[in-house]
């Protein structure tokens, strides 16, 4: 094995270890669990960018001109925002599926490893270190946001069975004659503008449920709320956006300094004007009461599947001026 | 008149709605997700031949083949650019700061109350004082008899939409200004010849075409990695002088304000056509370009030059077989013989063999020569697209990242006990500015109630 290898196989353990510890942080919230998962996210994602620096010195090749290359800063970048995220907002009940995502990227990535390629002269260029970096950014900015939309379903959905199950109505009920279920504070802000789930407000089906011994509703409790989590998506998409939408124009203005047009209606490119128009779509709608929660996370997620189309897709399977698999 | 009015109210209120730029938009990604599986502007043969026949003749009589410049396609971004405009007149530009208004403070969701004690003149400008000192934009105003403290912040933020929309619209205006005063082309030079462009006045001339390949040694076999690709021209503009210019890919060559662009390349083939033994009238006397063809003599066949193979390996079936290796090593031609409309065969004939095609016809490969192919375009509208592009980002950025927000402030009490009641709303949402609202409260709380000072105790002596 060498040292190239190694790194990535340091790279890969780690992510799985912090798969491990943030899926135990996310069902059990045990701090320790996070405590583990935090240091070898750390590991993985700087290890990563290490054997990328480390392809460039020895070959003196830009590592992001093959699908290999590009997997492996896609995996390291997901799982960097993700860590900027997590510590900004205190965050980390994502990480599981975010460094189970990264870590299944970068095993994939190594199958279409062949070893220290030159560029093709349609890739050297100056652009290659901006375009490539700012385009896979956003890819890995989308992730993040499908991690976080991914969790979204599963709170809101738990909670519309936990609120058909019955037990709601009649706690409330119960609650109504009793002490309240739930003090006001200050600045408890979003209560008057928190999701209903089948005619109940968020809070009063978690605590009813939990009140209940509800084991599923005492672990849904523990989850940020939806409102929480649909902003949170929110602002990773705000960073993916602008990423993407700078990617295409420096994508177009590099076609332009190449073959003299900005848009040659190149499969990559209309693929990722695809994304671009979904992820547009659902920053226009998330301005719209109804249209946010649970509608504008189903068009996250199928954003991020929309991703995964320009990616890998239209790399793999369509033929085209971005065919730069190996 | 009226109804002429009635109408107009209605399309700009359709237009300038989000959801109908939403279901455009979705038309939009739908036909663009069309153009990315189907293939694009192929010969109508391609999709019979390629395609499930049902899904072919689908294909064809949609236009699917050119979805990106069929009229549903061109259409859907006319009514998307108009509901932009709309929107933009209608909504956005009209969308200024809210008026100063009295609320009811404790029916908006971000609401918090907290208890001051101090003289009123103290307890008004301490908490004026608090929102001055975090940038806030604060202004007063008698309402109801009541005194009502504003805050504003980012106000200007509002018009972060009305700016992406700016830059939309300079960058249409610089992709017009192409259509309107550019041109765009492509021309093809032998190595040795010279070519005009008659829309530019150049005139450009080939000295060379070099290629450069490396047989790379990977996992799965030997790649030839191809490295460069360079034209060394002599060019010359209207001004008629000649000068040595080298071209590359990503490197384009400015000649009178317009680019040319290093686009592909390829080998061109001389063949001998002879019948009886004698060069075949009619036949082609120059060098062919691939795709290239011409009638055999008074027979029904025709023969096209279909590719330039470089390196010619033999089978250990002892057949002809087409290397990886592109250079030409081993160089030959395949030619396609076609009886009609009807393809006969392709046949691969190395450099220097004749081929027998019967009644007295062959066919001789005798010689290739490289050739460029070169892009070129006049646009006049690339500042114009730069400026649209920096606009829309800074547009974007301005809407995602800044938060217009509005606090509004009441004080009441009387005595020496005040009550500062607090609403928070933003332009998206509640949610968004749970805590920075929350520390906002937070610091008012103890901003105007500071904690009484410790008191100066002596030290005590034992």
């Amino acid at each position: 094995m060498n040292t190239d290898q190694s790194f990535i196989v340091v790279a890969i353990s780690a992510y799985i270890m912090s798969t491990l510890a943030f899926l135990i942080y996310l069902l059990s919230r045990e701090r320790w669990a996070k405590l583990v998962g935090i240091p070898f996210a750390i590991l993985g994602c700087v290890v990563q960018f290490v054997e990328l620096g480390y392809r460039y010195e020895t070959s003196h090749i830009w590592p992001l001109t093959n699908l290999y290359g590009s997997l492996s800063l896609f995996s390291a970048m997901s799982v960097a925002i993700f860590i900027a995220f997590a510590f900004k907002y205190d965050f980390w009940f994502i990480g599981g599926f975010v460094e189970a995502l990264a870590a299944g990227f970068l095993a994939y990535g190594l199958t279409w490893d062949e070893g220290y390629l030159p560029a093709v002269p349609a890739l050297q260029s100056y652009w290659i270190k901006i375009h490539v970096p700012l385009v896979v950014s956003s890819y890995a900015a989308f992730l993040v946001a499908f991690a976080t939309a991914l969790l979204f379903l599963i709170k809101y959905y738990g909670e519309r069975w936990l609120a058909r199950s019955g037990t709601v109505r009649s706690l409330r009920a119960a609650a109504a004659t009793g002490p309240s279920l739930s003090s006001v504070t200050v600045a408890t802000a979003a209560l008057g503008d928190q999701p209903v789930v089948r005619g109940y407000r968020e809070s009063e089906i978690i605590e009813a449920a939990a009140a209940r011994g509800d084991r599923f509703a005492l672990w849904l409790a523990t989850l940020p709320s939806l409102a929480k989590l649909d902003i949170m998506t929110y602002r990773i998409i705000a960073i993916g956006l602008p990423l993407i939408t700078v990617g295409i124009i420096t994508g177009a203005w590099w076609a332009k300094e190449a073959w003299g047009a900005y848009w040659q209606w190149d499969p990559k490119e209309t693929a990722a004007l695809f994304s671009w128009i979904v992820y547009a779509s659902y920053m226009h709608l998330h301005t719209r009461n109804a249209w946010r929660g649970v509608r504008c996370a189903w068009l996250s997620a199928f954003g991020f599947l929309t991703i995964i189309f320009c990616y890998l897709g239209v790399n793999i399977w369509i033929s085209g001026l971005h065919s730069y698999k190996m | 008149m009226a109804a002429l009015e009635e109408l107009w109210t209605e399309f700009t209120g359709l237009f300038s709605n989000i959801l109908f730029a939403v279901s455009l938009f979705a038309v939009w990604g739908l036909l663009t997700l069309i153009g990315v599986i189907v293939d694009q502007g192929k010969d109508p043969s391609f999709y019979v031949d390629n395609y499930a026949p049902a899904l072919a003749r689908l294909v064809l009589r949609l236009d699917l083949n050119n979805i990106y410049h069929s009229t549903a396609y061109v259409g859907i971004i006319g009514l998307i650019l108009t509901s932009l405009a709309v929107c933009t007149f209608k909504r956005v530009i009209p969308a200024r700061l809210p008026p100063l208004r009295a609320v009811k403070i404790e029916r908006i969701p971000l609401n918090a109350t907290v208890h001051v004690h101090g003289e009123e003149s103290d307890v008004r400008a301490r908490v004026e004082s608090f929102f001055r000192d975090r940038g806030w934009s604060v202004r007063k105003r008698e309402l109801g008899g009541v005194e009502w403290t504003f805050a504003d912040r980012h106000n200007w933020a509002r018009r972060g939409v009305l700016v992406a929309h700016v830059g939309f619209v300079i960058i249409a205006a610089g992709t017009t200004l192409y259509w309107w005063k550019g041109f765009s082309g492509q021309t093809v030079v032998l190595s040795g010849q010279t070519v005009s462009v008659a829309r530019s006045g150049a005139a450009l001339h080939l000295d060379h075409f070099g290629y450069q390949f490396e047989p790379i040694h990977t996992k799965t076999g030997i790649v030839y990695q191809p490295i460069d690709y360079v034209s060394n021209l002599h060019v010359a503009g209207r001004d008629g002088v000649f000068s040595a210019q080298t071209l590359r890919v990503n490197a384009p060559i400015d000649i009178d304000d317009t680019l040319y662009y290093q686009d592909s390349y390829g080998f061109a083939a001389a063949l001998a056509v002879t019948k009886d033994g004698h060069p075949l009238a009619g036949a082609p006397t120059g060098p062919l370009e691939e795709g290239d063809g011409f009638a055999l003599g008074e027979t029904q066949r025709s023969i096209q030059y279909a590719r330039f193979v470089g390196t010619i390996v033999h089978e250990p079936s002892g057949d002809l077989g087409i290397g990886a290796d592109p250079r030409p090593n081993n160089p030959g031609v395949v030619l396609t013989i076609f009886d009609g409309d009807d393809v006969l065969g392709s046949v691969l004939v190395p450099l220097g063999k004749t081929l027998d095609l019967g009644d007295g016809y062959t066919i001789t490969p005798r010689s290739f020569t490289p050739f460029s192919v070169i892009e070129y375009r006049h646009d006049p509208g690339i500042p114009l697209v730069g400026i649209g592009a920096f606009v829309l980002l800074a547009g974007l950025c301005i809407s995602f990242y800044l938060l217009p927000a509005r606090l509004y402030v009441r004080i009441e009490g009387a005595g020496r006990a005040w009550d500062v009641g607090i609403a928070a709303t933003t332009v998206k949402g509640y949610d968004i500015f749970e805590e920075q609202f929350a520390d906002i409260v937070d610091g008012l709380t103890r901003t105007v109630n500071p904690p009484k000072r410790p008191l100066d105790l002596a030290p005590v002596v034992v």
